[in-house]
């Protein structure tokens, strides 16, 4: 059960995103076909904005041009709950600091794991901030 | 003091961890700064981090030269031993930190890796094996969860990076991001500082090190250069001297030869080296040849060797031929004839030929002969011949341009000089290290006679390098004993030089039999040296032939290798009576008296020869002490004896007249009568006897002409009025009889004398104890025999 409903980011998700990550995402085509996806970062921009990590040209990127709305869903292990962002689209950035510090952590796991140049941000999707939803993982569990 | 991501601290403790967060960089910072040494910096930001954010591993990491990687240096925790591990720029996190040279987080390693691993696996699915690298290990914990890495930049210089790891999630907030900041840009200056210094440091160490080896290597180089100015030096004098030789050398003696070498150089003419053996002749030819600046070839020939060379041949066989060949050498250069009195007989006469024409071509400028410069050497003493009428026609051509070379005797200032010269040059060949003579050894070589001249030294010096096991030579006795020439005697050392020569104490080589012997000098002037040399032959001729006791005896006499005449007397230890009145004043007269009758003996025996001393003086009557009896008269010097009336006094020695004897001179001397006999010597013993009673002379001069004339016309003043001490009046009448200007009035001969002076009374006669009290009393030392005064004939 959803233990909160909000339009904003609040400051408890920061450490969930940052720690969070892979998360879920899931979006739809202008035909209505929905597509599930996981994305390796979820970098909090401020509290109405989020920013996406756009790495492959896949099913994912086509929907949000068709359609913007999307929804990203958050596994916050220490704290033992999902968190459920209700995002749409806006605009994607291939640098400036949002862009800089989400591409640091890609390619510092790309570099180790031999995947540099493959593995990497294509660019920092940014989204608005809809809706947040915090489900309890014994909500969910019980449910 | 754990971050506390989640959940809310109340305000208070908010506060305390503030604080002591607060508390802890003050600390780190008066730490840190107070050290330049990097472990112990290193130590401290590890320990403070802890501290600050409880880690379970961190690791401090510098920038390696050639900016490509970074190496771990310090490590705290879980793997220490990262130390030592690398990191390449861009790889990892620690590495993409390094390369963007900013703070970068990483919560959920684990996951990331798990994705990361995931969408390998997808692109490998995919057949994209070649699109992918090696996984790369990267020092740290092997199952970091959480990860922050921080930059450490010094004016946005990377220098390295500070990593912090977990093996649990865990997140910064932004304040222990900016409290991380702070610590770790404290921490990299003081890594910074520290390394500048440790640089600085290792510089200086560096520079230090450098200058040493530097002044090592300037000290060494300096060393060689200096042997190698040494070596440059030696060789220049080498060089030098291999023109100079024994030509080196200040004394005037030497000087002389080197400007007569330079004057006589340049000319044609024939060349008569005359000198004693080994005093150089072949030097002084070389060095005439080296100066005339001519093309041709020095031609040496050695006059006994070509005696022996030659061979018996028929008459009419050409037996001038081997000279001729010389000769057809020698053109345009010089033909140099050694001891040319020894060229066989059979080869004169092509000689002469040679140098008539050579003669005749000059003086007419016609009939042009083979361009030679012959130079001749001979140690024959060519004066005696001269005067004689013996001197053959070579000699006579070869002898008008002469250069006589001195002997080593007459220069032996330059000795030093030489011994030095001839020691290195032999050391060299023997390849031997001499630094030089003892002092000792050098003062014997000085005072050697070198009878061998400069040839004997040198091979003295030779055999003295070659025996040597020291650096610094000593030159014993027996090296020089060898060389000795003069007789049986060997000189020991200089007692003086008189009139006509030196004096040196010498020693029997056999009998060890202490003796004078008496050489003829050669640097007297005012004599030629025939001249010489017949005074010297008649003064021992008259002393051997006299037996008195109180006359000086006389062992032998002759020649020596290098032409000097010598004479070898008996040693007299005591004083003559010119130095006994001079320095212990007027004596008393009973011991005048003795000390005359003892004269009157020896003169008695001369004169009964036919032999009149002519130069009776106080200087020539020693007081010896012989064996136990003391004030045993000697007479000395029969050097300028006559030995027969009417002969012409031509040995009078002008050197002898100036010199004091005009003092004692009787008035037929004066006036140079021919009519002498031994009543001259009565008048001068007369003198003799009033300068020992009185202390003065008979007569005052300031000149020697003025002596002679009053000694010629002044009647003296009887030496009672001029003196203190009693004279008896038989004494004094005595001598005012010898002192007459008319020797026909004085007494009629030495022995008449003795008997008047016999009979003379005196209180307080002058006995054998009285004598030995005197000596005692004035010299002792030649009493007890501790010195030696010593005078010689």
């Amino acid at each position: 059960m959803a233990e909160k409903f909000l339009t904003r980011l609040p400051a408890e998700i920061r450490p969930v995103l940052d720690n969070g990550v892979p998360a879920v995402m899931v979006t739809c085509s202008a035909d209505g076909i929905p597509n599930v996806t996981i994305i390796s970062q979820v970098h909090y921009v401020d509290d109405t904005h989020a920013a996406l990590s756009f790495q492959f040209f896949s099913k994912t990127i086509r929907n949000v041009r068709e359609n913007p709305k999307a929804y990203v869903m958050v596994s916050d292990v220490i704290g033992q709950a999902n968190w459920v962002l209700e995002l749409e689209f806006q605009r994607s950035e291939t640098d400036g600091p949002i862009f800089d510090a989400m591409d640091m952590q890609i390619e510092a796991i790309a570099s180790a794991t031999g995947m540099s140049g493959i593995f990497k941000l294509r660019a920092a999707d940014i989204y608005r901030v809809l809706s947040v939803e915090k489900l309890s993982h014994v909500a969910r569990a019980e449910a | 003091m754990a971050d506390s991501s989640h959940g809310q601290d109340d305000p208070a403790a908010e506060l305390a961890r503030k604080t002591a967060e607060l508390q802890v960089v003050q600390r780190v910072s008066s730490e840190i700064n107070t050290t330049l040494d990097l472990e112990e910096i290193y130590d401290i930001a590890l320990r403070t981090m802890d501290e600050l954010f409880e880690f379970h591993h961190a690791n401090i990491l510098l920038l390696e030269p050639g900016g490509e990687t970074l190496m771990v240096v310090a490590s705290r925790g879980y793997e220490n031993q990262a130390i030592g591990g690398r990191v390449r720029i861009g790889t990892g996190v620690v590495g993409v930190v390094a390369q963007k040279r900013k703070l970068l987080q990483v919560s959920n390693l684990g996951q990331q890796r798990a994705y990361a691993a995931a969408q390998r696996r997808q692109i490998m699915k995919a057949g994209r094996h070649a699109e992918l690298g090696d996984t790369v290990h990267v020092p740290g914990l092997p199952n970091a969860e959480s990860q922050i890495a921080i930059p450490l930049l010094i004016r946005d210089e990377l220098i390295g990076v500070f990593s912090i790891e977990s093996p649990v999630r865990r997140t910064f907030s932004e304040h222990k991001r900016g409290l991380v900041s702070i610590v770790v840009n404290q921490i990299a200056s003081a890594i910074h500082n520290a390394r500048l210094y440790e640089e600085q440091t290792r510089t200086a160490k560096a520079l230090e090190a450098a200058n040493a080896t530097l002044e090592a290597r300037v000290a060494e180089r300096t060393v060689a250069l200096e042997r190698e100015l040494r070596v440059a030096h030696e060789l220049l004098s080498e060089a030098r001297n291999r023109v100079e030789g024994p030509l080196l050398g200040e004394s005037a003696a030497v000087r002389a030869l080197r400007d007569a070498i330079a004057r006589e150089a340049p000319r044609t003419e024939p060349l008569l080296l005359t000198g004693p053996p080994g005093a150089g002749e072949d030097t002084v030819a070389h060095a005439l040849h080296g100066a005339s600046r001519r093309t041709g070839a020095f031609i040496y020939v050695s006059c006994p060797e070509l005696r022996t060379h030659l061979r018996p041949t028929p008459p009419g066989a050409g037996s001038e031929l081997p000279l001729a060949n010389k000769f057809e050498l020698a053109v345009g250069g010089t033909l140099f004839l050694d001891a040319v009195h020894e060229l066989p007989s059979s080869l004169q006469p092509a000689l002469q030929q040679a140098l008539d024409r050579d003669e005749r071509s000059r003086v007419n400028r016609a009939s042009p002969v083979p361009d030679v410069r012959v130079i001749a050497s001979t140690s024959r003493d060519l004066t005696r011949d001269a005067q004689s009428g013996r001197l053959d026609p070579i000699m006579r051509l070869l002898l008008k341009t002469r250069i006589a070379l001195p002997a080593l005797v007459d220069r032996r200032d330059d000795i030093p000089m030489l011994v030095d010269y001839f020691v290195r040059r032999h050391a060299r060949q023997l390849g031997k290290v001499v630094d030089g003579v003892s002092a000792e050894s050098m003062k014997r070589l000085e005072t050697y006679m070198w009878p061998g001249n400069i040839r004997e030294l040198r091979t003295v010096l030779e055999r003295a390098v070659l025996l040597s096991k020291s650096t610094v030579l000593e030159i014993d006795e027996e090296l020089l004993d060898e060389g000795v020439a003069v007789g049986s005697y060997r000189l020991v050392e200089p007692l003086g030089a008189g009139g006509m020569g030196e004096v040196w104490l010498a020693r029997h080589r056999l009998l060890a039999r202490p003796a004078a012997v008496k050489l003829i000098r050669h640097d007297v002037t005012g004599m030629a040296h025939e001249q010489l040399v017949q005074r010297f032959q008649r003064e021992a001729q008259v002393t051997a032939g006299l037996r008195s006791p109180h006359t000086v005896q006389l062992y032998d006499f002759g020649v020596n290798d290098s032409g000097s005449f010598y004479y070898v007397m008996e040693l007299l230890d005591g004083l003559d009576l010119q130095r006994i009145v001079t320095d212990f004043g007027p004596q008393p007269a009973e011991r005048v008296i003795m000390l005359l009758r003892q004269t009157c003996r020896s003169l008695a025996e001369a004169h009964a020869h036919g032999l009149v001393h002519r130069d009776i003086k106080p200087a020539n009557l020693f007081v010896t002490r012989l064996g136990s009896e003391y004030d045993y008269l000697k007479v000395l010097d029969f050097g300028i004896v006559k030995d027969q009336p009417g002969q012409e006094a031509t040995l009078l020695s002008s050197q002898g007249i100036t010199q004091g004897t005009p003092a004692f001179m009787a008035p037929e001397l004066v006036f140079g009568e021919n009519r002498i006999d031994g009543r001259a010597d009565l008048y001068s013993l007369a003198c003799t006897a009033y300068w020992a009673l009185t202390g003065q002379l008979p007569f005052r001069a300031s000149t020697a002409a003025q002596m002679l004339l009053h000694h010629a016309q002044t009647p003296p003043v009887p030496p009672s009025e001029v003196s203190e001490l009693l004279i008896p009046p038989e004494l004094e009448s005595l001598l005012m009889m010898c002192l007459e200007k008319n020797p026909a009035k004085r007494s009629a001969s030495a022995l008449d004398l003795d008997s008047r002076l016999a009979r003379v009374r005196c209180e307080w006669p002058w006995t054998e104890d009285r004598a030995r009290e005197w000596w005692e009393a004035h010299a002792p030392d030649i009493v007890a025999g501790r010195e030696r005064v010593r005078k010689a004939p």
